[in-house]
């Protein structure tokens, strides 16, 4: 476990890294080299860290234990089979630890960073929905039973295409330098994570690593089932690829715009799965 | 039992009351009480604003007055947001779910920013509106089927009406603050960092119990 | 935060992670359970370690308010 652990912190730091790098080749500047984020979390870790004068200094450790524990968790629940609905809490849950860190400090920009990921509920709505599809089709939410459906039924991602749509959006939402990546745009200077230097920035790339690991990784079973070890890894090296590409090509949407665009794709997914489960 | 939250551990009877705890909701339970330990040890930040057209800033404290009667509400609020996570009843999850809805405009109307009780008061008003719909849901439950029971209705011998259920979100849609009430900035801006986090938790793990709760009946 | 301070809370966290995995492994310690001790010593850890190589006794500075 321990050994699981460990690997999904770093390839998921690696993914980032490749992510930095092809935005940055797409966008014809050098770039980072693909493990520039390994070595900023072990960079972060070496450095001076104290908690502000300020702050209110029980959350603002605290988050960042609860940001780290709540992936931990997330990477148990996914790779023992566990129920879809927990990573769905988990994820939601994500956004309660972004606000935290923006208000923790008491600094204006964590503070602006954290309101703005509070106003952009609106993206976890599409997981809930392709959670809803799933259900409909496979009457059961434990990601084991889900991997079995597939292998009777074929691959998720054939049979109902728009749930799978949903949750790459909801893919998106979470990529850094993405259209819709609100919360650490420049103009908060890194946003809710503006004040979390140090070991504390550290504990959060750890984070970061693993939330991209475990949700490419539901991604990958849930949508393609249960492949070969070293195929899930090329997966989430392509879905990256595809990724960057997005990110890189798209403009960082203004704080409206990007919760106005996230209601509507919302919206349309709500519409989907209503006229999936008349018809069912 | 329709094991959608994953296979339910152990269950808690009170007489015909059962709190049950699956993996989904022992997670939702125990981030509940991690927050609620948060408010209790750690004192509000000091929020620091930059003075427009000169070079200084200000810090906003919090009275001591003001923070006594938000942590008792933050902490009202996570008792009856963890009550509410494990319930197997559908009134009494109603029941928790508009405590939390009191204790939420109770930990916003305390700040004493124009702004931010104008916001509480509109989202007051919305959260007891919203009571209506909730109670109305678990009161058609009961009439139609004859039980409150998650556990029995999860069975699938009786069917709920698709009304209640639409009924039931609406109201936790009115109660919760931050999915549905999220553009009111004012009141995630306020200072106080550790009851303002318990205000969109609570909200947010309503919203995704609200979600178990309709998936299972 | 005293340096020693860190770096026990490092070691409690790293010793009960490596002996819930090892229990786990020879099937004395269920997997929820290893799990759990996991999700809780493997944060800890992480800012203990972190803590240990670099925390200031000295005071603390307010936050960043622009250039």
């Amino acid at each position: 476990m321990i050994a699981e652990l460990l690997f999904a912190t770093f390839f998921g730091l690696l993914l980032l890294g490749i992510h930095r790098k092809v935005i940055a080749r797409i966008q014809r500047r050098p770039g980072p080299p693909v493990w520039q984020e390994i070595l900023h979390m072990l960079k972060f870790s070496f450095k001076t860290t104290w908690v502000p004068n300020t702050a209110s200094a029980a959350l603002f450790v605290g988050v960042v234990l609860v940001a780290i524990g709540i992936w931990t968790a997330a990477l148990f629940v996914v790779t023992s089979g566990g129920s879809l609905l927990v990573i769905f809490a988990i994820y939601m849950l994500h956004k309660i630890v972004e606000h935290g860190f923006g208000l923790s400090s008491g600094s204006p920009y964590g503070k602006f960073g954290g309101v703005r990921s509070v106003i952009s509920a609106a993206s976890e709505i599409p997981l809930i929905v392709s959670v809803a599809a799933i259900a409909i089709f496979t009457k059961s939410l434990l990601i084991s039973d889900i991997v079995a459906y597939q292998t009777l039924h074929g691959p998720l991602l054939l049979t109902i295409p728009p749930a799978a749509v949903a949750m790459y959006v909801v893919l998106i939402s979470k990529m850094p330098f993405g259209p819709f990546s609100i919360v650490e745009s420049k103009e908060l200077v890194s946003g809710y994570k503006t004040e979390h230097f140090g070991v504390w920035r550290a504990g959060l790339e750890i984070c970061n690593g693993l939330k991209t690991y475990v949700l490419l990784l539901t991604f990958i079973l849930v949508f393609a089932g249960g492949l070969p070890f070293w195929l899930i890894l090329l997966a989430m090296l392509l879905i990256t690829l595809s990724l960057s590409f997005v990110c890189a090509l798209s403009p960082m949407l203004s704080p409206y715009d990007s919760v106005t665009i996230q209601t509507i794709i919302a919206g349309l997914m709500v519409a989907y799965v209503a006229i999936l489960g008349v018809v069912s | 039992m329709n094991e959608i939250g994953g296979a339910p551990l152990f269950f808690l009877e009170f007489g015909d009351i059962v709190i049950y705890f699956s993996p989904f909701t022992i997670t939702l339970f125990l981030l509940a009480l991690v927050f609620s330990v948060f408010v209790l040890v750690s004192r509000p930040e000091r929020q620091i604003d930059i003075a427009f057209g000169a070079d200084a800033f200000y810090a906003k404290v919090i009275s001591l007055s003001e923070l006594k009667f938000r942590r008792f509400m933050s902490i009202a609020c996570g008792l009856a947001c963890m009550g509410a996570m494990v319930t197997g009843d559908l009134f009494d999850f109603t029941l928790f779910v508009s405590l939390v809805g009191i204790c939420n405009v109770g930990i916003v109307a305390a700040v004493k920013s124009r702004h931010v009780q104008n916001a509480a008061y509109q989202y007051g008003l919305v959260a007891l509106a919203g009571t209506v719909p909730m109670f109305a849901a678990a009161a058609m439950v009961a009439a139609t089927t004859g039980t409150l029971s998650m556990l029995e209705l999860a069975e699938g011998t009786i069917q709920v009406p698709l009304a209640a259920r639409a009924l039931l979100v609406l109201g936790v849609m009115g109660e919760g603050m931050a999915p549905f009430y999220a553009a009111k900035a004012e009141m995630f801006r306020a200072p106080g960092a550790p009851y303002v986090i318990m205000c969109s938790l609570s909200s947010l793990l309503i919203f995704l119990r609200v979600a178990e709760v309709i998936l299972v009946l | 935060m005293k340096k020693q301070h860190t770096l026990a809370l490092t070691l409690i966290a790293a010793g009960s992670g490596i002996a819930a995995s090892a229990l786990n492994m020879m099937h004395i310690l269920p997997d929820w359970a290893c799990a759990g001790v996991l999700v809780t010593a493997f944060p800890l850890f992480v800012l203990g370690l972190g803590l240990y190589w670099m925390a200031r006794e000295g005071e603390a500075d307010i936050p960043f308010l622009g250039y």
